[in-house]
């Protein structure tokens, strides 16, 4: 039983990634490694916040959101000023100086021992550390993350952007502003990863440097691709099904020095798989 | 007589290539002027440079007075000109009354947050942008197909939708790219009455023509360009009618 | 002096990552491709030379088997990969895409079967002293390095001037609108690239770890570091990237005066970032 209240909490918090990374990557057709530095950016500013008293959790929550939607829209409005190319090499960038940075500023990430010990969440005065309220509080933000992306995706926001994808040059001609949108687009991915890196801090009460680093930001992509892009269905079916990858590798009899290279190596072929033969992924449009 | 649209001086090249040599010329207010040339003269480069999309070497454009230069091209487009492209550019997986709501201008939920928190009131305005681009895909003939994906549309209704995206933008000024060329001979009808229609409804239409026959039934003013400087300007029966022109835009080298 | 001594092995450093940046630099100046699998070549060159020197091959020899696979798989990913995906029209961001996923499958098929820890190639003459004087020491890996990378550059250099296949890439990186009218870009051109990018930039692959060691994922750092170089220096300038390279090599390594040497990174970014800012085309952009 706890083991399938844990993936489901995870798997909700990973959703709310799939929403950014699906923002990013399968709708505004911005190219990210990076997706996983914003994740670990929110993760230690609400451990921060927490483990120092400084607020309770809903306010972390927000000024780590806040925070995250920042970072995208530094990023993302000088590189993709000059082109999509010139934003890999920012996004490469990112994802590499975040891992240096939390792996080495022990000071305020631990360094690459992490940080125990995080405080649970707590709600309205309530402290939630039952793994049931866990999974409600996280199942909780996924609903909400999913109606937000719904409801982006209907309005104007959600056609400019199609639009966009299709013909950046025609929609520029229309008149319409297209790195505003592209902008608004990681800002919204921002607040995404951020919030979900807050409730990962909480629910595991401990992160390191693993977790957000470059091999996490693919698995992030492969689960844009395999759930499938730019639809709610593909955010939700990607980090599900990929979630449950590592549990099927284990009924094979892998050794563990070279179990992470294995996923990563799936995670590869699926990558290069889908791409060729299925660009639409498993729920999702066309890249 | 009135400074409408001026180029003066433009020069542009890529590379070593001369797109535009000191070109320069007017448009006038409320007439139809076609842009006329073989192949390389620098039309579309033209329309590029007015339209933002490309930064002349040296020279200006004006619009009604005020220079354009350095303008980005949605700055362009609220100052009142829009264009079409030779090779459409249509937003194949949206349907025709889509790609026309995409170009109407400033519309609430455009950006993520209203659409979000306020997502009833981006509804309703919805709905007057949808009644909005109605009107414009019935002014020019394709309201029967607004629920259409563009791939299921003719080639002649395609051109009538990039017009009709031109026109959402509320532009007095559009610069048409060969918006006759490849058309059956019903639509070639259908759209050279749309455009003058356009004229008497006061919009000033600067368009790109291969086709003497529609240059000659719908321009005002004809302006000849060749290796990227104007040649010459008339009216069509000046310019079609002239040996030398003919020389140049159906033997000559480039 | 510790200062000269840490220009030195920048000089050694800058010269290998400026080839991996200026054969990067032609793939992306031809193919339009951000071949982000690059990085998965060089690492498999060094790993490939390991594997027959640690069996008893002399160095050579394998050495030039390293290139000729490297040659070989460029040419397959092109061939297989890329050029399949371009016929159906698939957008860059699918190739990226497919590019990242061909970087992982190279790094971790390396890590699974040499497994992730670091490797280190025997080869005693290498770590000999060369030149020294004082404090200041230059073993002969790291001449053999600046010799090889300086050679390759030129051997590019020439064959970008004075060939036709160069001259064709050149046309195409200065004149990407004149190549969209002319369709200067048949797709035997592109597995060339592909292929002579993938062999050169070997050179540093099995070098690099001779001096320094093997690690299946060294290669995303150094990658990162030469397509800021060919940024800095101006797409398709391939003396831009080479020595832009070796100023940024030269510059991380001056910084370890000062700051600790996992922080090099930063200073790579702050690069970027004062390029990006300032002057996105680079120092000699051929392209206006």
């Amino acid at each position: 039983m706890d083991f399938w209240l844990s993936y489901l909490t995870l798997a909700a918090i990973y959703v709310l990634l799939g929403l950014s990374t699906n923002l990013l990557v399968g709708i505004a057709g911005i190219f990210s490694v990076s997706q996983a530095a914003v994740f670990g950016v929110g993760a230690y500013i609400v451990s921060y916040l927490l483990m120092n008293d400084l607020t309770s959790f809903l306010p972390a929550m927000l000024v780590a959101s806040a925070f995250c939607v920042l970072l995208n829209v530094l990023v993302t409005l000088p590189a993709l000023r000059v082109s999509g190319d010139y934003f890999v090499v920012t996004s490469f960038g990112i994802q590499l100086l975040a891992t240096a940075i939390f792996t080495n500023w022990t000071a305020g990430t631990g360094g690459a021992n992490g940080l125990p010990g995080i405080p649970p969440a707590d709600l309205f005065g309530k402290t939630l550390d039952d793994s049931k309220q866990l999974v409600a509080l996280c199942l909780g933000a996924m609903v909400l993350g999913c109606v937000a992306f719904w409801l982006i995706m209907r309005a104007p926001f959600g056609r400019l952007l199609r639009a966009i994808r299709e013909d950046e040059l025609a929609v520029a001609a229309a008149g319409k502003n297209v790195l505003r949108a592209k902008v608004s687009a990681a800002a919204m991915a921002g607040a995404f990863a951020g919030s979900a890196g807050g409730l990962y801090a909480t629910f595991l009460s401990f992160i390191d440097p693993s977790s957000f680093d470059l091999d996490s930001s693919i698995l992030l992509l492969t689960m844009v691709v395999v759930g499938g892009a730019r639809t709610l269905a593909g955010s939700i079916v990607g980090p599900f099904l990929l979630l449950a990858l590592p549990q099927v590798l284990s009924l094979i009899d892998i050794p563990t020095t070279i179990a992470a290279a294995a996923r990563q190596l799936i995670y590869g072929v699926l990558l290069i798989a889908f791409m060729l033969f299925r660009p639409q992924g498993l729920a999702g449009e066309k890249l | 007589m009135s400074e409408y649209l001026t180029a003066s001086g433009l020069e542009v090249s890529f590379g070593g290539l001369r797109a535009l040599q000191d070109c320069s010329f007017t448009v006038e207010r409320g007439r139809i002027t076609c842009l006329v040339g073989p192949n390389g003269a620098g039309k579309t480069t033209i329309f590029n440079v007015i339209t933002g999309f490309l930064r002349p070497d040296s020279g200006t454009v004006s619009f009604q007075g005020t220079p354009l230069d350095g303008l980005k091209p949605q700055a362009i487009v609220a100052a009142g000109i829009a264009r079409t492209f030779q090779n459409l550019r249509l937003f194949v997986d949206l349907t025709a009354l889509d790609n026309v709501v995409v170009a109407l201008p400033a519309q609430a939920g455009e950006e993520p947050l209203a659409a979000i928190f306020r997502p009833l009131h981006v509804a309703r305005t919805q709905q007057s942008r949808r009644a909005e681009a109605m009107r414009i895909l019935d002014h020019v003939g394709l309201a029967t197909r607004a629920g259409e994906f563009v791939r299921n549309l003719s080639y002649g209704e395609q051109k009538l939708l990039t017009v009709a995206r031109g026109l959402a933008t509320g532009a007095e000024l559009l610069l048409l790219d060969e918006p006759a060329s490849g058309l059956s001979a019903s639509a070639l009808e259908q759209i050279m009455a749309l455009l003058r229609r356009l004229q008497t409804e006061g919009k000033t239409l600067l368009v790109v023509e291969h086709n003497t026959r529609v240059v000659q039934q719908i321009a005002d003013e004809v302006l000849f360009l060749h290796q990227g400087h104007l040649m010459a300007r008339g009216t069509p029966e000046q310019i079609v009618g002239d040996p030398a022109l003919a020389e140049i835009y159906f033997g000559g080298v480039i | 002096m510790l200062a000269l001594q840490l220009l030195c092995n920048g000089l050694a450093t800058g010269c290998a990552l400026g080839v991996v940046a200026v054969t990067f630099s032609l793939v992306y100046s031809t193919t339009k491709l951000f071949h982000v699998a690059h990085a998965g070549v060089f690492t498999l060159g060094g790993y490939l030379a390991w594997s027959l020197t640690s069996r008893g091959a002399p160095f050579l020899l394998a050495f030039v088997v390293a290139i000729a696979v490297c040659a070989a798989t460029g040419a397959l990913i092109q061939a297989l990969l890329y050029a399949r995906l371009e016929r159906r029209h698939a957008t860059h961001l699918v190739i990226l895409i497919a590019s990242l996923g061909m970087l992982a499958v190279m790094q971790n098929i390396i890590a699974a079967v040499y497994t992730p820890n670091i490797l280190q190639f025997t080869l005693p003459w290498a770590s000999q002293v060369v030149a020294g004087g004082g404090s200041v020491r230059l073993t002969v890996i790291q001449v053999l390095i600046v010799a090889a990378s300086v050679a390759a550059y030129g051997g590019l250099m020439w064959f970008a001037h004075h060939t036709i296949l160069g001259k064709q890439m050149r046309a195409v990186a200065s004149n990407p609108f004149l190549a969209e009218i002319t369709r200067l870009r048949p797709r035997r051109v592109h597995v060339y690239v592909m292929a002579i990018a993938s062999a050169v930039v070997s050179v540093p692959g099995v070098l690099v770890p001779v001096d320094l060691g093997l690690q299946p994922y060294n290669g995303v750092t150094p990658l990162l570091t030469a397509t800021i170089a060919m940024i800095a220096g101006g797409v398709g300038s391939i003396t831009g990237a080479f020595v832009l390279a070796i100023a940024i090599a030269e510059l991380q390594n001056l910084s370890l005066l000062i700051i600790p040497g996992e922080w090099s990174i930063g200073i790579t970014f702050f690069i970027f970032l004062i390029f990006m800012l300032f002057r996105p085309t680079g120092l000699f952009a051929a392209v206006r």
